[in-house]
Formats: C-alpha cells, structure tokens, sequence
C-alpha cells in the first residue's frame, strides 16, 4: 500500500511540477503575444495565395455544336461555371466583356490573353473527349456503349521503393518540417535551460527538494514546457490547415501531407525528450542566467548542425551525408523527417534511425537527470562536466 | 522526536561538523546558537536531507527519517528562495500541493496564513514586488502552509523589523503549542530567550552546552551584586572572590548572609541579588572556555 501511495505521490509531484510551468510559461503575456502573432501570421500566409488568385471559379463560355457535349464534361467540376451561347459571336463578344475568360467554340479557344496551362489542359482535354464521343456516334454506337468505353479510372500510384507506404510530398514540405523542428526544439530547449538556471540562482531548489525527487523536478519542467511547445505548434497548424480549408486551399496539399504532420510530432516528442534533458542536465551546472548560453552551447550547436544539415539534405537527400545525417543521433531527429518528406527511405533505415534515437533520448534522459541531481544543489562558481560526473553519487 | 545523532561533515580540508547530537521533543521550541561558521547551517541542511552526512544519522520516531516523512516537515532555508515572478498566493498553495494537501486544502491553508502573517492583501502580487521583510514573511508561510509536524528554521529572524518579529514568534509558539518541535538558528540571543524552551550552542562544529534554558543558568556560576552606599573599599573584607562592576561589588563563592552582614554594617544596603545570567553571557562564557 505504501508503495502505491508513493507512486500516485511520484507521479502527482511530476504532474504539480509540470502544469505549474504551463501556468506560468505558457499563459506569460509573452508567450501569448508570441503565439498570437505567429497564428496570425501564419493565417495571413495561409489565406494569401487564395486572396490574390482572388475568385475560385472560372467561367467559360461555349458555343456551337459541340457545346451540349463539352457542358457534360465539365459538369462534375465545380472549379468551372460553363455559360452556353447561341453563336459563336455571342460567345466572342463575352470573352471581349470580361463575361468569361475564355469561349470554346467550333474547335477554336477564344481568349483575351494568354489561357494558363491548368485551364487549357482541362478544356483540351474536355473538347477531345467531347470529339471522341460525336466521332463515335457518327461510326453508329450507342451513347451508352461510349460512355462505358470511355470509363476508365485514373492511374494508381505503386512506389517501388522499399519504403513502401509514405511516398515522397515535396521540396516546400520538407523545408516546413525542418524548420518547424528546429524552432519548435530550439525555443523550450532554452527555456529549460533558463527555468533550471533561476531555480537555482534563487536558492528556490532547496526547498523544493525536501518535497520532490530531482527527477521529479526536472522531469516535470521539461513535459510542462513541452506541453507548452506542442500546443503552440498545434495551435498553429490548426490555423494554417482551418484557413487553407476555409480558403479551399487544402485539396492542392500533398497526399500524404497530415501522414507527415503527425509522424513529424513524433520524432519530435523524441527529438524534445532527447535535447530537453540534457538543456536541463547542462543547466544546473550554472548558477547564473548569463552563464546559461555557454553552457547550453553544444547543445545549440548540435541543433544548428541538425537543421543546417537537413537543408543541405533536400537537396541531396540519398548522398552518403545525407543518410548519415538521418540515422546518427542527435541530427537525425531533423534529418531524417525532413529526409523522408523529399524521398521515399527504406524503411529499415527508417526503424533504425528511431531505434538509435530512441535510445539516445533514454541515456539523455539518465545523464540529463544524474547531471541535475548532483550539481543542482552546488551553488558558485560554474562546475566542470567531468567533475560531475567522477564525483561519486 | 527528532534525534541527530553524531553528524559528521567535512568540506574539504574544512571540519563543518564534528560529531553534533541533538535531539527536538515535541511542542519544544529550540533555538540553535553559534558563531558565523560554527556549524548551523550545515547540521540544518543535513537534518532537511538537502545535504549528505559524511556520518551520523537523523532519526524520527525511532527510525531513520526518510523523504516522505521530511515532506511532513516545514523547513525554512538560509538563503531564501521563492519563484520572484509567481503570485504571492499562488506560490504559498503551489508549496502546499508539493508537500501533498489538495488544491482545496492549500488554498484555505493559504488563505489562514496570509491573513496571520498580514499578508492577505498582498496574495495577488508577484512576490519580487514585495519588500525584503514581507517576502521573508512569504517565506515562513512556505514552511507553514502544510501543517508541518516539525520546523526547522534557518536564521527566520534576520532582517525583520520588531513587528515582524512579534507576528512570526506568535507563529511559532502557536505551533509549538499545537505539538509541533521547533528548531531555530538566530544570532539574536534575546529573542531565543524569549522565545525557547531550550538552546543548543553549536562551536566548531560541536555542541558545547544544551538543555533547556533554566538547566543553562543554574549551571552558570552564581554571581552576588551588592550595591551600599560608603565610602570605605569593602573589597578586602568580603568572603569569596570580589570583583568591582563601577559601584556595585561583584560576589562569587562567599557566604551571601556573611555579605550581607559585613554590607549592612558598612553603610545602607541599596541592592543585593543575585545577577540573572542571560544566554548571551552563557553563551559568550561557553565559547571562551
Ligand atoms: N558548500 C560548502 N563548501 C565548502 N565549505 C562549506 C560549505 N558549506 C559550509 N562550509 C563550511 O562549513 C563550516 C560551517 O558552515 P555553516 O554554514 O554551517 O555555518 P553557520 O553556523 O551556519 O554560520 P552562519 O552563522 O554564518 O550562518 C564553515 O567553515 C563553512 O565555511
Ligand atoms: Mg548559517
């Protein structure tokens, strides 16, 4: 019974420790500043290319005897608003109104200036599929027996790799995902750096020891400000994919695209696990804040050579740097998301890749909190890594 | 019961401690006495676990004191230590929580203290906006808000004006009355004379004398003052050892009523008691020897 209560006591310290960071870090007026502007700005960005494109139907004009057949073509897609003309003047003259942007009639593209590709291709192939059926009703078959023989399925995607499921998105996606890791470890990264460093140039640790665990206390502030981190992030892909959606931007992602979002949340869990204990570990062998980026700066150093690395990567993701890159912990946590958005990788260097970060994150996760327990309490002068850790616990 | 057994603790080439016992019933107010680097802090820290012993143990209830026992206790450090950019009422439930009351719990725990220590319309302000004292008093009521079977203080004195000195002795003999031990640390001997029920005087990393403080004074030498009004130097007529305090005559070892009569026969007798020693003077004495 002991034993339960000093677990539920465990956890609940953990728990008490964390929300207090959320309380405070996340609810600062900074951080709420910071997120509301970065949410409006990504809804701005998100909501732009639909504010210039400006309307999101096109109108097309059509007029002789092929019109009713090119109609039903162009029926299913609702991106094109067709206007049927009695003459093929009539239908001139509303291309010359700005009426609609372009006509089809009697095998011409009436246009004022140029047609861009999208539209001319869907026209294109509209009015050859419109000629196909009328020639195929003049050689004497049934509407009905056409239109099955003109039924046919788009092409189904079969990727050979051996990565199989998750196909490559593209160049813009990988970029989003290597600088979204960056930012999103970079920034709670020093702040828990920042949160050990004033726990302990207040003295505030002592007393707080003869209530929690060192792991207890670390352990809390890097789940409370990773609670933080993740919901900023959401918070902020919820605004870039709700006004994409709203835009009707979305069905132009790449398949795939919130295949990625997701699997990207949890390298970064991982990624976060990894580099958050260390910052704390790394943090309480000072006891001032000046001293905090010194200390911090392999650390930094590290995620700069990851997000630094994953750029060169996309545009060679298969070079041998480019594997190392995303198998090797630390820089994997960065390399190897971005690398699978712009290639398809094998999928065992994929398990790899998490199995040695997994395990990176496990002994960060030891030697961030063995670093913590023995320096947090030695006030002064900055202490040494080795000396830490050859003192004897 | 609290018990320090023999705790031993080098820094280095520095001694801290060597070899301090001490021992807290409950209810006992206790105050811990020494001069700068005697030890204090040291054996305080040991005793809250924030410290290791290089030897010796502290022992509660009869059995080693561990964690979950030390969360029960209330402990006030010397370097004071509080969240500056946390609300004073926040952070005094946030330490309730730690050491395991419910939010409920802490809140009306909070709310009691704040208004015993005159802090109550000082809860929504962040604590680095208070004034040194009133933090110090913030400070105290850390180490209240959980009911704690046990307080050890490090120095909760020191640098609060006489009023402030008067809300947190209350504080503490309430406690003491409800049973719980209370150990200070203070360099102001007054107020552990008022305040205690006994002292422990730390030197060097010993203790050189404890018990309770009428215990300390009757163990002091007797000292006889003598005040009469002559102009004859009684000095050599007197019995025992004669020493002059500016008029009066200071008397240790003789027969008072042989003083008296010799006194009386010289001239009027204006004073003749026995000095009350203070524990500055046991104190002072004590570290002389
Ligand atoms: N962390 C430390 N590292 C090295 N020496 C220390 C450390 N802490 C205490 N000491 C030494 O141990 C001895 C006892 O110090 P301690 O702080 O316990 O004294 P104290 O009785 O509390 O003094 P004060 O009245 O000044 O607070 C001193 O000689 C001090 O220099
Ligand atoms: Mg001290």
């Amino acid at each position: 019974m002991s034993t339960q209560n000093s677990e539920t006591s465990n956890l609940r310290g953990l728990w008490l420790v964390a929300s207090r960071e959320i309380r405070v870090r996340g609810l600062s007026r900074a951080n709420l500043v910071s997120l509301a502007v970065t949410v409006l700005i990504v809804g701005v960005l998100a909501a732009l290319p639909t504010l210039l494109s400006g309307e999101d139907t096109t109108r097309i004009g059509l007029a002789g005897e092929e019109a009713a057949a090119i109609e039903r073509q162009l029926a299913p897609n609702e991106d094109y608003e067709v206007t049927v003309y009695g003459s093929v003047g009539e239908a001139e003259r509303a291309v010359e109104d700005g009426e609609v942007e372009a006509a089809v009639a009697e095998g011409a593209l009436y246009t004022e200036n140029r047609v861009d590709t999208e539209l001319r291709t869907v026209l294109d192939s509209a009015w050859r599929a419109a000629s196909v059926q009328s020639g195929l009703e003049a050689a004497g078959l049934e509407p009905s027996e056409i239109e099955q023989a003109l039924a046919t399925e788009p092409l189904e995607t079969v990727s050979l790799s051996e990565g199989g499921v998750s196909g490559p998105l593209d160049y813009f996606t990988g970029l989003i995902i290597s600088i979204v890791m960056f930012f999103m470890l970079m920034m709670p990264v020093q702040y828990i750096a920042m949160g050990v460093v004033e726990e302990k140039s207040s003295r505030i640790v002592e007393i707080l020891l003869t209530s929690l665990k060192p792991w207890q206390l670390l352990g809390g502030k890097v789940i409370g400000l990773g609670v933080v981190a993740l919901v900023n992030l959401v918070a902020i892909i919820a605004v870039g994919l709700g006004v994409s959606a709203a835009t009707g931007l979305l069905p132009d992602l790449p398949e795939g695209t919130a295949a990625a979002a997701l699997s990207t949340m949890g390298w970064w869990i991982l990624a976060f696990a990894l580099y958050g204990t260390l910052a704390g570990g790394v943090g309480s062998l000072v006891s001032r804040q000046e001293e905090a980026g010194s200390v911090l700066a392999p650390i930094t150093t590290a995620l700069t050579i990851a997000y630094v690395g994953s750029i060169f990567l996309l545009n060679a993701p298969d070079s041998v740097l480019g594997r190392v890159l995303s198998l090797v912990p630390p820089f994997s946590a960065i390399a190897m998301p971005t690398r699978m958005s712009i290639t398809a990788v094998p999928a065992w260097e994929v398990a790899l890749s998490i199995g040695l970060l997994a395990l990176s994150a496990v002994g960060a996760l030891l030697l961030g909190a063995l670093l913590y327990k023995r320096s947090v309490l030695h006030t002064g002068s900055r202490l040494k890594l080795r000396e830490v850790l050859r003192r004897a616990a | 019961m609290l018990e320090i057994k023999d705790l031993r603790k080098r820094f280095g080439e520095t001694v801290a401690l060597d070899g301090v016992s001490l021992s807290a019933r409950p209810g006992e107010v206790i105050g811990f006495v020494g001069a700068n680097g005697a030890g204090k802090t040291t054996a305080m820290r040991i005793a809250m676990g924030v410290l290791a012993a290089d030897a010796g143990e502290v022992v509660y209830n009869g059995s080693p004191l561990g964690a979950s026992q030390r969360r029960r206790f209330g402990y006030m450090p010397e370097e004071r230590g509080l969240y500056p950019k946390m609300k004073t009422g926040e952070q005094v439930a946030y330490f309730g929580e730690l050491h395991g009351m419910s939010r409920a719990e802490a809140k009306r725990a909070t709310a009691e203290l704040l208004a015993q220590l005159d802090l109550t319309d000082r809860a929504g302000d962040h604590v680095q906006e208070l004034s040194l004292g009133n933090q110090q008093r913030v400070q105290l009521a850390v180490s209240l808000v959980h009911r704690p079977e046990l307080l050890i203080l490090d120095e909760p004195f020191s640098g609060l004006d006489p009023i402030a000195v008067d809300v947190m002795g209350t504080a503490l003999k309430e406690r003491a009355a409800g049973g719980v031990p209370v150990i200070f640390s203070s360099h102001q001997l007054e107020l552990i004379e008022r305040l205690c029920d006994s002292v422990a005087i730390i030197s060097a990393g010993r203790i050189i004398a404890a018990g309770s403080v009428e215990e300390l004074k009757a163990r002091e030498t007797r000292r006889l003052r003598l005040r009469v009004a002559t102009a004859e130097d009684l000095s050599g007529r007197l019995p025992g050892t004669v020493t002059r305090d500016g008029e009066d005559y200071l008397v240790e070892g003789g027969d008072d009523q042989e003083v008296l009569r010799i006194a009386a026969d010289a001239g009027p007798v204006s004073h003749f008691a026995y000095d009350q020693p203070t524990i500055a003077e046991i104190f002072r004495e004590a570290v002389a020897q």
